[in-house]
């Protein structure tokens, strides 16, 4: 499955009302791709801040769903967090972790034991309450819509084709600090 | 725990109530106990345990993102570690939040594991431009206050380095 059909079943799927907070790389870009109507949050950089960062929303905003879409590089960088969250149970965040098992817009080096890492696996055993793994189309629609029903946390691993994710030819017009005040008036505007 | 701890903590938590904090992470450190546990009883502040100091900074510029002042409580070993989550925080996204980070390793510690962090604590966070302060007793504790309330203005996160004898008092141990 290509990671812009999970982005499109995940944005097919989700409520008007949902916030979206993105970690880095080819999962944020496949998710800008879509040009979708929700309030969201691109939380890079700092590499690996993404699901604390969406946590720390969550609470600060118990009145809104979150949805985190995360890649796999980013999470592997910091899976203490899937303990941090897990305890914080927060009932106001899904997860969906893209996984391609690559650095993507690194250049597509493999991430460490890539292959053979089961994020469902290490986040049951870190206490999330509730878990699914899409290898295909018909796994992730199923199962975002599952999430997407739950009335508590849970978390998504989602199987993407691996496929080059190239740089923009520019910055773009905004910084990050602009597109966050942008967002924040966003935010507090529909409150 | 030392009645002096307690009372300072006492004084800690209401110097964070009245800077509007209602959420807090915090990675334990032994001369932190009595904040933290104070903390984790406070009903107005949601306490949260992060498994590593940058995913409190994470937590803490998220929900500064949603609207809420948050600290997190941590030992100076954590500022260190922190420093990509600080800096990009406070240039990139330019999000406040206020941190309270024990001083370990300088003229009031017994260990030569904590000295090297109190050689190299003020050097990081001044070449990381994140505007710190040293708090050496609980007398200064307004100064909890006012940090909050220049990260919010400054847009950034602000350290108060609080001394031992500030958590603490005079009380000798670990």
């Amino acid at each position: 499955m290509r990671r812009s059909v999970a982005a499109r079943l995940m944005r097919e799927r989700l409520h008007p009302a949902d916030v979206v907070v993105c970690g880095l790389g080819s999962t944020a870009r496949a998710w800008r791709e879509q040009n979708a109507p929700h309030a969201t949050y691109y939380a890079s950089d700092p590499m690996g801040m993404a699901p604390g960062l969406a946590l720390g929303l969550a609470l600060a905003r118990p009145d809104r769903r979150i949805v985190l879409l995360e890649g796999d590089g980013d999470l592997a960088m910091n899976l203490g967090v899937l303990i941090t969250i897990a305890g914080a149970v927060p009932t106001n965040l899904r997860v969906a972790v893209f996984i391609n098992d690559r650095y993507e817009t690194g250049g597509g080096q493999p991430v460490p034991n890539a292959g053979r890492i089961s994020y469902v696996t290490l986040a049951a055993g870190a206490g999330w309450p509730w878990t699914g793994e899409a290898h295909d189309e018909t796994q992730a629609a199923r199962l975002f819509a599952a999430l997407l029903e739950l009335p508590g946390l849970g978390l998504v691993a989602v199987h993407v084709d691996p496929e080059a994710s190239l740089y923009p030819p520019d910055a773009g017009p905004t910084s990050q600090a602009e597109d966050r005040a942008v967002f924040q008036r966003r935010l507090s505007g529909e409150s | 725990m030392s009645d002096d701890g307690q009372a300072n903590a006492e004084r800690i938590v209401g110097a964070l109530l009245r800077a509007g904090i209602e959420i807090a992470a915090s990675l334990p450190d032994s001369w932190l106990s009595p904040l933290i546990e104070r903390i984790s009883n406070e009903p107005k502040i949601r306490h949260i345990r992060v498994t590593r100091e940058d995913d409190g900074a994470g937590l803490c510029a998220g929900a500064s993102l949603g609207g809420k002042r948050a600290v997190l409580v941590c030992q100076n070993a954590g500022l260190l570690l922190s420093a990509n989550a600080l800096a990009g925080y406070a240039h990139h996204h330019q999000l406040p939040f206020l941190v309270l980070a024990v001083y370990r390793g300088s003229y009031e510690d017994r260990f030569y594991y904590q000295m090297y962090k109190g050689l190299v604590t003020e050097p990081v966070l001044a070449a990381l431009g994140i505007p710190f302060h040293v708090v050496d007793r609980i007398e200064d504790v307004a100064v909890v206050e006012e940090a909050a309330r220049e990260a919010s203005l400054a847009r950034r996160p602000v350290v108060v380095l609080l001394r031992r004898a500030a958590l603490l008092g005079d009380a000798r141990a670990s």
